[in-house]
């Protein structure tokens, strides 16, 4: 057990301190995952392979909150986030989350602050609002 | 990420890239390991190294380069996720594979247990949690076993809690 503590230990995802394992991982959408998974499900009840039990959880907890729910709108997210320079961490978290207004974010994600002014936050949440609000 | 597989030496030969692959499959999806995570699918083989035999048993050792979609709790990190049992003691919540427990001190004092509600729930004056609330909660620790984790939530900070 020592071992295991001392392992996560050094990590903090508020001070963005992933550990060397995930310091340069992308990281991706709820919806992306959905949608990769529900590709890769689809192909493995064509070719009769066993779904594994993580997959048969995490599809549905994808379907459940993923906010932006067609390929389109994903990709739509997607661009919206990469107009900030935000590590990608950040960026995945701001468009799971789908925070309202700018103090929100930067209370769930504390590594925000001091790093983007409320302004060009409050642009990119009330776009990805918009996104959410208007897709099919 | 790297993986090392063994073959057996009846899989080597011209279908050995497809038995290598399978063999990925099989022993890396849906595992969970202190490193990485749950490992919730295999994305694309990237490289398999040159392969070694083993002196003495005649199987052979490839490390395979691979990507893969995993699901790493951090400490820190805001997720939301479904409660999936309370009792006095605190709520669970399921957030896909992981199962987070939220224990009772970290929950609102103003928020309080009635084992007599059925189903059983925490409530306060305009909140409920009980089984199949949708919940946002921070994660404030993570331990890691070989094959699984086990993490503690908190909902008492600003903006956590039900979603409604």
């Amino acid at each position: 057990m020592s071992f295991g503590q001392r392992h996560t230990e050094d990590e903090d995802a508020s001070l963005l301190k992933l550990g060397p394992d995930f310091q340069n991982a992308d990281c991706l959408l709820i919806s992306e995952v959905k949608i990769l998974l529900e590709t890769q499900r689809n192909a493995k009840i064509k070719e009769n392979k066993k779904i594994s039990d993580i997959i048969q959880k995490t599809l549905p907890y994808t379907q459940k909150f993923s906010h932006f729910n067609n390929q389109y709108s994903a990709r739509e997210a997607r661009k919206v986030l990469s107009t900030v320079e935000l590590s990608s961490f950040e960026i995945a978290q701001l468009g799971n989350l789908g925070c309202s207004e700018p103090a929100e974010a930067k209370s769930l994600i504390p590594s925000l602050i001091g790093k983007i002014d409320d302004e060009s936050l409050d642009h990119v949440l009330k776009q990805l609002q918009s996104i959410n609000k208007f897709q099919s | 990420m790297l993986h090392k597989i063994v073959l057996h030496p009846r899989s080597l030969g011209p279908q050995m890239r497809q038995y290598v692959t399978e063999k990925l499959y099989q022993e890396v999806e849906g595992t969970c390991t202190g490193q990485y995570g749950y490992i919730v699918t295999v994305l694309a083989l990237v490289d398999i190294g040159p392969g070694t035999i083993i002196p003495g048993i005649g199987s052979a050792e490839f490390t395979v380069k691979y990507s893969a979609i995993v699901f790493k709790p951090f400490k820190g990190e805001v997720v939301d996720g479904v409660v999936n049992g309370v009792n006095k003691l605190g709520f669970f919540v399921d957030v896909g594979p992981l199962e987070v427990y939220v224990s009772q001190h970290l929950i609102p004092a103003d928020m309080v247990f009635d084992p007599n509600g059925n189903p059983p729930n925490y409530r306060s004056d305009d909140q409920k949690i009980e089984k199949g609330t949708l919940i946002r909660l921070k994660i404030v620790g993570t331990r890691v076993d070989s094959s699984d984790i086990f993490t503690i939530g908190t909902i008492k900070e600003d903006y956590l809690g039900v979603i409604e």
